[in-house]
């Protein structure tokens, strides 16, 4: 892209990245604050696409899309108040927090202008999909598959940990109220996609026990 | 791409919208009427708008844009003929699942916006619905792109000279259909807007102009994965004797009519199958399909 | 125009933005919203040198790569968390998870 073109989509993205980002704390609506934070972390992905790298933008969108998408559903699921319709203040340490974002904001600015930056040679050709290729193929690649690692450890950490009676397996306690009561037709919804994803350990010997335990 | 580009994108989905309309006539097994659907989208457009009255209302005007949005950047990406494609990104294939990705968002909004159980209900079914679905679709596109050794969608067609990749990549082919019916919104699995279950779900209380951008936007939606299902298994614009357009325009044809005709022949599907169906079949299957496309590209295409 | 100051101070505020976040929110996953935020602005400045500093190195790229991984890892691991906390606990609000507080 021309330093123009550049310039013209940067400045506006990154206005909107900021403000809607700001926003994600100062609605109340859990919805709102989701799609929010996909609107601030997708236009980040057209930054990248107008500073530098056509795949790392078109990438960000994808991933941004479906991340905060789980993220707006979990909220939904999670929170007292999704909505936002009583009015809940969802904060704690406003004036505190502000204060250590400012200093932050001030600190890094303040490194980001008064370094004297190396280079600056602008040749313009970022590196295409080929040479991240082999750069992940290649010099990065113990990295990349300790990365690879990485996720996955997260997933089966994540699933022992979300699962009923945690990674011990202990059965609930009787009387707890389960999915039946959660959020009616789509918590049995979910309920039945993740009993399918680990059909051998999260599985039926449970649903017995819980109700015979119930005084 | 040229200065027409942007405009012969628009007078494709115009066109391609209403070509959809008239083979879902001819699937229904109606007559074909042509004139009938602009006097029936000139009535919708003189209906007022209807407005929710939750907090979110924004929410609900903002969703048929994005909806139009997604599908129309989703077109765009299909490559139609050998000089005409709209855009030609060496990431093509995962700009298309990018679009695509943007479907659900505004579904939710659409949905979440409008307020109503049966709408919030709908958003968060197409949620967990494209939880399960959106990831084959994604890891089957790179599988086709590998033996092509380039996500160009028109490199990917360029490589199927010989062969389709639907005889390559079978599989592949079964995994990309179904997700691709159900990122658009199509009968079996249309959860999410089901008009006898839902009273048309998400989309139910859209009236007037919002409603005919959200016909619109699910018409082109079709074009595009239908396009994308012919240019990425059933080689595109490949073919003897014909021009590649006519060939391309055969083949997308062949492909609306074939999953509106399925979506009139299949009962609909229970959420709870399908998303078993989607964790348990679909993505392991898909990585398998990842692993076989790296397996025949060495063997083959090398 | 724009060059390597100016895309760093995007993401510095950026930054800034998910600090305040991850320290305002009273909510579990609000404060995975402020994580993810700041993990943005990571990538963004990644990005930023890669284009104005080394362009040619497709290592910035990289790094981008893995930074999306660790957001990826984060929300798997958060919200596994928040699930285990409301299991036991029914709730996801941090003020009422104090059992390990000094």
């Amino acid at each position: 892209m021309s330093d123009l073109a550049t310039a013209l989509v940067f400045w506006p993205s990154a206005a909107i990245m900021l403000v809607t980002g700001l926003y994600v704390f100062r609605t109340s609506s859990m919805a709102r604050a989701g799609l929010l934070l996909l609107a601030s972390l997708g236009i980040e992905g057209l930054i990248f696409l107008s500073l530098a790298s056509e795949f790392l933008g078109v990438l960000q969108l994808l991933m941004m899309s479906g991340e905060m998408v789980i993220m707006v559903f979990f909220m939904v699921m999670f929170m007292a108040d999704p909505g936002g319709l009583m009015g809940m203040d969802m904060t704690h340490d406003k004036r505190r927090s502000a204060a250590v974002a400012a200093g932050v904001a001030a600190a890094l600015g303040a490194v980001a202008v008064a370094t004297d930056w190396p280079g600056a040679v602008v040749t313009g050709a970022a590196p295409d999909i080929e040479q991240i290729g082999f750069e992940v193929m290649g010099r990065s690649m113990l990295s990349f598959l300790f990365a690879g690692m990485t996720i996955l450890f997260a997933m089966v950490g994540g699933i022992l940990l979300a699962k009923h009676g945690g990674r011990l397996g202990i059965p609930a306690p009787a009387g707890e109220p389960r999915d039946e009561e959660g959020a009616g037709a789509i918590g049995s919804a979910l309920a039945g996609g993740e009993a399918g994803v680990e059909p051998g350990v999260e599985g039926e010997p449970e649903h017995p026990s819980h109700g015979s335990h119930a005084p | 791409m040229s200065n027409w580009t942007p405009l012969a994108i628009l007078g494709l989905a115009l066109g391609g919208a209403w070509a959809v309309v008239c083979i879902e006539q001819a699937v229904a097994g109606a007559r074909v009427a042509p004139a009938l659907l602009i006097r029936r989208a000139a009535e919708q457009l003189g209906q007022p708008l209807a407005v929710p009255a939750g907090r979110d209302a924004w929410l609900y005007h903002l969703a048929p844009p994005l909806l139009l949005v997604a599908a129309v950047v989703a077109l765009a990406t299909v490559p139609w003929a050998p000089g005409f494609r709209g855009v030609d990104l060496s990431t093509g294939a995962i700009l298309f699942s990018a679009a695509l990705a943007y479907v659900t968002p505004a579904v939710f909004m659409a949905g979440w916006g409008a307020g109503g159980p049966l709408a919030v209900l709908g958003g968060f079914r197409f949620i967990a619905l494209m939880l399960g679905f959106a990831m084959p679709l994604a890891m089957v596109v790179t599988a086709v792109a590998a033996p092509a050794e380039s996500l160009r969608p028109a490199a990917i067609v360029e490589v199927q000279h010989a062969v389709p990749m639907v005889v390559v990549q079978p599989l592949a082919a079964a995994l990309f259909v179904p997700a691709a019916m159900a990122v658009a919104l199509l009968a079996p699995f249309d959860l999410a807007t089901a008009p006898t279950e839902l009273g048309g779900g998400a989309f139910s209380q859209y009236t007037g102009l919002h409603a005919g951008l959200i016909a619109l936007a699910r018409k082109i939606l079709v074009l595009a994965v239908a396009g994308m299902t012919a240019a990425l298994f059933l080689a595109g614009w490949q073919g003897p004797f014909l021009p590649p357009a006519i060939w391309m325009a055969l083949k997308t044809g062949a492909v609306v009519g074939g999953m509106l005709w399925a979506g009139r022949r299949l009962p609909r599907f229970e959420l709870e199958r399908l998303l078993t169906l989607a964790w348990v079949v679909a993505i392991p299957a898909a990585l398998g399909v990842i692993v076989l496309a790296g397996l025949i590209t060495l063997l083959f295409y090398r | 125009m724009i060059s390597l100051p100016v895309v760093l101070t995007a993401a510095a505020l950026l930054f800034a933005i998910g600090v305040y976040g991850a320290l305002s929110q009273t909510n579990a996953i609000m404060v995975i919203m402020g994580i993810e935020l700041m993990l943005g602005a990571a990538m963004l400045n990644a990005v930023g040198f890669m284009r104005y500093a080394w362009p040619d190195a497709a290592s910035g790229a990289f790094f981008v790569l893995v930074v999306m991984t660790l957001m990826a890892v984060e929300a798997t691991v958060g919200f596994a968390l928040v699930i285990a906390a409301f299991r036991n606990r029914r709730t996801a609000e941090l003020d009422d998870l104090t059992e390990l507080k000094g």
